[in-house]
């Protein structure tokens, strides 16, 4: 007879290296990812779709990328830039040994090529490049910048992963011009492309040769180990569909989900859902060049009336888990941009303050139009609850639903509409708050506004970047350049069998994740 | 009957052009830019002039359709802004997929409906008849995307028996390209299936009411003789008519349950093309899909003469 304490102590042993098996990481399998589209490119010098950046950090790596601070860190580069005593030489050197997925190896030359042609095209990279005197190669592994003048968005412009400066072979970054998309998609990431079957699926295989940083990944970058043997990223367009194939098991995950989905989702034992934080703030983007909105009052006077925690409840479908109240301009998960600063005219709810604004600014009922779109129901929802407050303010609201292909065109011309739904992601630094600049759709041109942006572009202390980026916000609260509602959450979720996926980051990662079935 | 199908063919050309106008018309004259779809909300002015004048998007709309026209003649249907590939390569890598769902659904649908219309036909009043009449009742009421994902949630979430949604090539994989066909055939060819049922069994009872079928009884034929014999290939003329539309309809008809089966076919092509206003690869699946309803009516026709010898061209 076996004592039972014997027994025990076998049974927890079993129980304890099964569950040390699930935490092992695994090599091998197809992991089999639902997406919402086909993207236009996986060129990211080439385009700013957030599919596009998704796919394409899986196979391209900048000089820096992100840490899960999203304060930027070292990728191909070896170690931060040595900046000179005068600010304006940045020299960056380059890992040794790191290869592309032709085999060649990575010199200062392919990095000239790759970020003259981005310098080019990329949002990002104008914005440096308009502040770059001169770019070469100083030796074959180091490169120089010599700006025109003192810049804080050198390194971080060549972290950012969306639109990023992704280092090509120098024969391809010369072969296709900056207005042509690359299709020859070779980079020095974990994947390489093995196939691309339009609307069917794209196909990424382990890069074999990947040269990782030693240590821990952190955010986007870090240590990239590829697990799984193969990524398929598998376009579904319809949510319910994406969320049906992976209940059943045709997918491993399902991105961009919708928040009505989630308690489903929650009780299925096979499937783990990811509340994705950060994901847009919602915003309505006023037309500051033409017609009613060019009126500050009537912008605070929106500004005044709104209520914004039920605008948010429904757009989250009652869910508080997919909403945030915050009046911050950078979300909370953006600590070192991120603001707390109190009395601020946001979500006043004040009424009589918005009707007293109304009628100094001498609005006599004229229908103010505003642009949403059903194609992103969050956008149509907070348009609609939008438009009832208003209303009961004194507003008239001429509420346009149109397609998104529409309200795109639209926007940029200003004889178009007075007001437009829109979502602000991300934003980096504060000089890429694009809402705050003059070309971006809504023409935010105010003298004060563009001076607080060229010394954030300027400055290169951090404090002092802080604190010009407090002031910027109390700004934007008098200015209102465009209304900020609440912070709103995305869902995406996961087969229980998908183990080591970083879930803190606002846009999904495959490397570090493994299989377990 | 050859000067027939002569005649037919060329009367194709008119119909095409008329088709292909309208369509580039309409796709150009509605409001959306494709540039700012393919830049995204960042791009610069310069950067939209450039990339128009690079589509040509630029050039007044006349010369446009012009160009267009001359493409056509030589066989070239353009190229997707979107994709960055040939039109014509895009049309024919998504033609196996909807090929595959038009003839299933249509086999589904052919399988449900002729006998359910005839034997509902054949014993009018019966208890068959009300169960069969109430089920196409149904089929025709009932919106094709509510039972595709009813579908998907028992025989796939909840039982597990087929996926849920995806596609497999025929030539690559057929098992697996029978599996991921069942679900959307069967609820795109029930949808179907109705029309052709209730169709069926008023031909039935029409030709059932003929002389000739009373003769055939009075000569003291059995039930069955006298329908499978002498009612069914004359109640059969009608529902061929309906088979045909039926096919034209699944043919340009299938996008919602592509989009929900997400299956990689024209349907879906032509939702995502108009809206991120793809105007070449519109304009070419609406050519094919025409081209298409202009074929299946011609092989209509022509399947009437087989049926009902009575029928002459000439």
């Amino acid at each position: 007879m076996v004592p039972r304490s014997v027994v025990a102590l076998i049974a927890i042993l079993l129980l304890a290296s099964s569950v040390s098996d699930a935490q092992t990481p695994k090599r091998g399998g197809v992991l089999r990812i639902g997406n919402l589209g086909e993207p236009p490119s996986l060129d990211p010098h080439w385009g700013t779709q957030t599919i596009t950046e998704v796919l394409a950090n899986h196979v391209f790596e900048g000089l820096y990328a992100l840490d899960e601070g999203y304060r930027p860190i070292p990728m191909l580069a070896d170690g931060m830039p040595t900046v000179s005593k005068d600010g304006l030489t940045y020299g960056i050197k380059l890992r040794k040994g790191v290869k592309f997925h032709n085999g060649k190896e990575v010199t200062s030359d392919d990095v000239v090529a790759s970020l003259l042609r981005w310098g080019k095209r990329s949002v990002y990279g104008k914005s440096l490049f308009a502040q770059v005197a001169d770019f070469k190669a100083t030796d074959t592994y180091a490169v120089e910048f010599k700006l025109k003048e003192k810049s804080a968005i050198v390194v971080i412009s060549l972290a950012v992963p969306n639109n990023m400066g992704a280092i090509y072979p120098k024969e391809i970054a010369e072969k296709f011009p900056p207005d042509q998309r690359i299709t020859e998609w070779v980079g020095t990431g974990p994947f390489k492309i093995a196939e691309w079957k339009p609307d069917q699926y794209i196909r990424m295989v382990r890069f074999e040769d990947y040269t990782r940083l030693p240590g821990k990944q952190s955010g986007y970058g870090g240590a990239k180990i590829a697990y799984v043997d193969e990524l398929r990223w598998i376009p579904v367009p319809e949510a319910a569909s994406r969320a049906a194939q992976l209940e059943s098991g045709d997918l491993d995950v399902a991105d961009d989900l919708v928040a009505d989905g989630y308690d489903r989702l929650k009780a299925n034992a096979n499937v783990q859902p990811v509340i994705v934080k950060p994901y847009y703030w919602l915003v309505a983007v006023f037309n500051k060049k033409e017609g009613l909105m060019t009126n500050a009052k009537l912008r605070q006077a929106w500004q005044a009336a709104l209520d914004v925690e039920p605008i948010m409840k429904t757009v989250a479908g009652g869910k508080p888990e997919f909403y945030r109240m915050d009046s911050s301009l950078a979300f909370q998960e953006l600590p070192t941009w991120h603001t707390k600063i109190a009395g601020l005219p946001w979500n006043e709810r004040n009424r009589d303050k918005a009707r007293r604004l109304l009628k100094e600014a001498g609005y006599t009922g004229q229908p103010v139009r505003f642009m949403t779109t059903q194609e992103y129901k969050w956008m149509y929802d907070f348009a609609l609850v939008s438009k009832q407050q208003l209303e009961e303010v004194g507003f008239k609201v001429d509420l346009q639903v149109m397609d998104w292909s529409t309200l795109g065109q639209r926007r940029v011309q200003p004889k178009e509409y007075d007001v437009f739904t829109t979502g602000m992601g991300n934003f980096f630094d504060p000089t890429h708050h694009i809402y705050l600049t003059p070309t971006w759709p809504g023409w935010t041109e105010d003298e004060q506004i563009a001076t607080l942006m060229a010394q954030l572009a300027r400055e290169t202390e951090l404090k002092k970047r802080q604190e010009l980026w407090a002031q910027m916000t109390k700004l934007f609260y008098e200015k209102v350049p465009v209304a900020r509602y609440g912070d709103l959450f995305g869902l995406r979720a996961l087969r229980t069998t998908v183990k080591g996926f970083n879930d803190k980051t606002e846009r999904p990662r495959f490397w570090g994740v493994w299989l377990d079935r | 009957m050859t000067a027939y199908l002569v005649r037919r063919v060329l009367a194709v050309i008119p119909v095409m052009l008329v088709v292909v106008t309208v369509v580039f018309l309409l796709i150009h004259l509605i409001p959306g830019d494709p540039v700012a779809v393919i830049l995204g909300p960042d791009a610069t002015p310069s950067q939209i002039e450039a990339t128009r004048a690079q589509l040509g998007l630029d050039r007044p709309l006349y010369e446009q359709l012009g160009a267009f026209y001359v493409r056509v003649l030589r066989g070239d249907l353009g190229r997707s802004y979107f994709l960055n590939r040939p039109v014509t390569q895009a049309l024919w890598e998504r033609a196996e997929p909807t090929s595959l769902l038009t003839l299933s659904a249509l086999l589904v649908a052919i399988a449900i409906g002729v006998p359910s219309g005839l034997i509902a036909g054949a014993f009018p009043g019966s208890a068959w008849d009300r169960v069969l009449m109430l089920a196409a009742l149904f089929g025709v009421c009932i919106p094709g995307f509510w039972l595709s994902l009813n579908f998907i949630y028992f025989f796939a979430v909840r039982l597990g028996w087929l996926p849920a949604g995806g596609y497999a090539s025929v030539f690559v994989d057929p098992g697996a390209a029978l599996r991921y066909m069942v679900l959307p055939a069967v609820s795109l060819g029930f949808n179907q299936s109705a029309l052709i049922a209730r169709i069926a069994r008023s031909c039935m009872l029409e030709v059932l009411q003929q002389d000739y079928i009373r003769t055939a009884r009075a000569k003291g034929l059995s039930q069955g003789v006298v329908i499978v014999g002498h009612a069914f290939r004359n109640a059969m003329v009608p529902v061929v008519t309906v088979i045909g539309i039926t096919t034209a309809v699944l043919i340009g008809g299938a996008v919602v349950t592509e989009i929900v089966f997400n299956i990689p076919g024209l349907g879906r092509l032509i939702i995502s093309a108009i809206l991120r206003r793809d105007y070449p690869v519109v304009q070419g699946v609406v050519l094919v899909t025409a081209a298409a309803y202009v074929l299946v009516n011609l092989v209509v026709d022509v399947l009437y003469v087989l049926i009902d010898p009575r029928i002459r061209y000439d």
